[in-house]
């Protein structure tokens, strides 16, 4: 692997920071590595040794056996869930690979560098990489996903991400926010295996951004090859899929040509679709159907951890339900009535029953005490008599009648969630209806519900979900929040790159939306998933980007 | 026997259209709400709701959308899945065979289990025998499927690890995963089964046929078989034929909690997925198997039963 001769000249500084106590020397190696130096470099600098990993010895051969939804995966730069990504990502690779240890590592791209204003990011790509058509890989496969995910047409929600490289066009929307196009030379073609990131503004979180699971690179004809992965699934990653139906399965079979990452030791992985009770899942681990499943639910958890032969794994994650209040539909409209519901929370309370206090408790503006760039403010408290104090002077003096939907997408804990809520609101004269929707239907109306709990997924850092989430206008700003002046805070602490400075940055971004009430968040879950003892090289992933290149049977 | 059949096939004609009507009332038109909002979401726009309109030609008059539609039905053309990507003939009839298979499985067991526990049942009227069949059958007709599936995963799958956990057969099929979702249907649907024959050949055993038969000397063995069986079993003939049309759309739990792929999970699957043209598919199809059924039902009931005749 190649490594970086040069150093940014920021490293130093977090080396300083980290020798001075401010960064953990965990943090140096996750900004260090954003920053373009090698792992193996910057693991040295920290006196870091990675404990070695204890796996028996490695078979090749056999089929895995997963459990998990199997949905249509037609385009990867537009999925809206992990599960799509789980079966493409063996397929289409991304240009980095941030790991379950939230470092992100060279992928297809073997190496980049940063501009010491944080605005140009050259990304080095690997040479000698197939696509599984016999085509090269090069820099026009890159410049054509940035540029069609850029593209608002596309409906991708990578827009939220790198906001940094779109400009405005002078036009609105129906909603009245501005439409974005991409900047002119945004992204640009070195070389056929050099590209350029220009940006407006600085972003740090670049290289993460780019294992965002919508992230896929996939080949520069996808389109004209008619835009559909399960039907013309061309990949430069070790497997190929060889048979598909939504619902049922999803087989992939290893390529013949050798992979460029490798050795790949399965033949076969299955992807079974066990459909939507939790049970089914337990019974087929246990019953050895299955070697593996995706989500562990807490309704199955202790029982899975009484069976023998199972292996559950957990993990703290950044994973949450919000409650989020659209800020454009009545009576959300008044932030009073926001911040009323808001204030009649009890996070903790909601934590130890929803999840069984399994998680960490939050805050109401979704960056998790686990994110490096989390800053501490004022213990949220609940507080009743405020919430009704505030919900007479909207005019709801004898309280107010509110319908939360909510799908349990990731499991009835989001239904526990919002009932745990409804009972605290109740004392502000708030009264809740709970619609409970079937997950599927869940996802037809969750950018457009009033009121409604949905679920986000483990971010490595806070920054990548505020743009994803709460940025103005972009695809996944479910609560049609615009404030221009948290939008240019977020901008900042994005940008900023010294640690103290920028946890200063994040004080600021954290406070507006907290004290804008968009949201009742109440805490980030931990997560978990099994599988049984015969899988060799599994790896527990915050995010559940599961990854079975390096997994064999035993 | 001839009129009859074919005035039966007609009223079937006639039903299926009343209910390809209601269907289409229900699901097509704005009588139920509005369609483009079933499709687009409760919170989408009227100017999105408007354009899906204009694009799946909604504005039409409703009579020529449901002729059209039914002509469409009549030659194959059951449209497009929106949640599977494909046609809806595609995937219903892998998911129709799967269920045909549960079905023929549970009734291969069930039918001459319960038949022969009500005949020897009602036999016996008041006997030990009796007594013991019918609080069993009692027992386990009360006990709901999702029960007693959870019941015998403890036991088969969890406990003694005899049996598969799921019946997914997403390695093909498995006679070993069918087990467990066969044993939960034999066993909410046996006890019912068995209940109606014992009554119905009790009914028979108290008739004074049989007392003639037995008391001019015939052998009891001969009296059953050839003279109570056939009358004793005109009841059951019914119910049976009517298990079929339960066991098609019926198996909803059964094919969910073992994650059977079948046609009953199908139905569940479009309906949470807001997946109109392949509901409107299902629906027909359990419609058509429920109306053909019974009217099966009838003409062999006719057929059985030689005292009731049309003319």
């Amino acid at each position: 692997m190649k490594e970086i001769e040069t150093t940014h000249p920021a490293i130093h500084d977090f080396k300083v920071d980290m020798d001075k106590g401010r960064i953990t020397r965990r943090q140096f190696l996750r900004y260090a590595t954003l920053l373009g130096m090698s792992v193996a470099g910057a693991s040295q600098m920290a006196g870091f040794t990675w404990p070695k990993k204890a796996f028996a010895a490695q078979k090749r051969g056999g089929v895995l056996k997963f459990g998990m939804l199997i949905q249509e995966m037609a385009d990867p730069g537009t999925y809206s869930w992990t599960e799509k990504s789980v079966v493409a990502r063996h397929i289409v690779e991304y240009l980095v690979e941030t790991g379950p240890d939230n470092i992100t590592r060279p992928y297809l791209a073997e190496s980049w560098e940063a501009s010491d204003d944080l605005k140009s990011w050259t990304f080095n790509l690997r040479k000698g990489v197939k696509w599984s058509n016999g085509d090269d890989f090069n820099a026009d496969d890159v410049v054509f996903n940035f540029t069609r995910w850029l593209d608002p047409k596309t409906g991708s929600s990578n827009l939220g991400l790198f906001d940094a490289m779109l400009e405005e066009t002078g036009e609105k929307d129906a909603k009245g926010n501005p439409v974005k196009r991409m900047i002119k030379n945004a992204v640009q073609k070195v070389d056929n295996h050099t590209v350029r990131l220009n940006l407006k503004s600085p972003v740090l979180s670049i290289p993460e951004n780019l294992y965002n699971y919508p992230t896929a690179i996939v080949h520069r004809n996808f389109e004209k090859d008619g835009g559909d992965l399960s039907k013309n699934p061309v990949g430069t990653g070790p497997y190929t899929l060889s048979e598909f139906r939504v619902g049922e399965l999803a087989v992939l079979k290893k390529r013949k040509e050798p992979y460029w990452g490798g050795e790949v030791f399965l033949d076969e992985i299955r992807f079974v679709d066990l459909g939507q009770d939790a049970g089914a899942y337990l019974a087929a681990i246990a019953s050895k159907q299955v070697d593996g499943i995706f989500a562990l639910d807490l309704t199955t958890l202790e029982a899975a951890k009484n069976i023998p032969g199972i292996n559950v794994s957990d993990i703290p994650s950044t994973q949450t339900g919000v409650i989020r209040m659209k800020v454009t539909e009545k009576p959300f409209t008044d932030i009073r009535v926001r911040k009323a519901l808001q204030k009649t929370c009890d996070a903790k309370r909601q934590l130890d029953i929803a999840h069984r206090g399994l998680g960490i408790v939050a805050e109401h503006h979704h960056v998790a005490k686990i994110h490096p760039e989390y800053f501490a403010l004022p213990a949220f408290k609940q507080d009743i008599a405020g919430a009704k104090k505030l919900l007479a002077e909207a005019g709801y003096p004898n309280g107010i009648e509110l319908t939360c939907n909510v799908g349990n997408t990731d499991g009835v804990w989001e239904q526990d969630s919002v009932a745990v809520l409804k009972e605290d609101a109740a004392k502000a004269g708030i009264n809740i209806k709970m619609n409970v929707m079937p997950t599927a239907q869940y996802w037809d109306v969750w950018t457009k519900a009033p009121l409604s709990l949905t679920t986000w997924t483990h971010r490595p850092l806070a920054v990548m979900v505020l743009g994803l989430a709460y940025r103005t206008g972009v695809p996944w700003n479910e609560s049609s929040y615009a404030n221009p002046e948290w939008d240019a805070a977020l901008t900042e602490a994005e940008s900023t790159l010294d640690v103290e400075k920028r946890r200063a940055k994040m004080e600021k971004v954290e406070k507006i939306l907290q004290d804008d009430a968009v949201m009742i968040q109440p805490f980030f879950r931990s997560v978990f998933t099994a599988v049984r003892d015969n899988v060799v090289g599994f790896e527990m992933h915050p995010t559940r980007y599961f990854r079975f290149h390096k997994v064999s049977l035993a | 026997m001839v009129t009859l059949v074919i005035k039966r096939i007609g009223f079937m004609i006639f039903t299926m259209i009343i209910v390809s009507l209601i269907l289409f009332l229900l699901l097509e038109t704005e009588l139920t709400g509005d369609p483009a909002a079933r499709v687009l979401g409760q919170f989408s726009n009227e100017e999105q709701r408007e354009l899906w309109r204009e694009q799946h030609g909604y504005n039409q008059p409703v009579m020529v959308r449901y002729v059209k539609w039914l002509g469409n039905f009549a030659t194959g053309d059951l449209g497009e899945s929106i949640r599977f990507k494909g046609p809806v003939a595609d995937v219903m009839l892998p998911r129709l065979w799967n269920t045909a298979i549960l079905g023929f499985w549970t009734f291969a067991i069930m039918i001459p289990l319960s038949l022969t526990l009500g005949v020897l049942s009602g036999m016996r009227e008041g006997s030990m025998l009796d007594r013991s069949i019918s609080v069993f059958g009692i027992l386990t007709t009360s006990v709901p499927e999702f029960a007693s599936a959870v019941f015998f995963s403890a036991l088969f799958v969890f406990g003694l690890k005899w049996l598969p956990g799921t019946s997914s057969m997403s390695g093909g099929f498995e006679f070993r995963q069918l087990i467990l979702p066969v044993m939960v249907l034999v066993v909410y649907d046996f006890g019912y089964v068995a209940r109606m024959t014992r009554a119905s050949m009790a009914e028979v055993m108290t008739s004074q046929y049989i007392r003639t038969a037995v008391l001019k000397g015939l052998p009891y063995k001969s009296v059953i078989v050839k003279h109570a069986l056939r009358n004793a079993l005109i009841a059951p003939f019914t119910v049976i034929m009517l298990q079929i049309n339960w066991l098609l759309s019926g198996v909803i739990v059964v094919e969910f909690f073992f994650a059977y792929k079948g046609f009953g999970a199908l139905i569940l699957e479009a309906s949470l997925n807001n997946d109109i043209a392949l509901l409107e598919a299902c629906a027909m199809v359990a419609v058509f198997v429920a109306v053909a059924t019974q009217t099966l039902a009838d003409i062999g009931y006719t057929f059985l039963n030689p005292r009731i005749r049309f003319s």
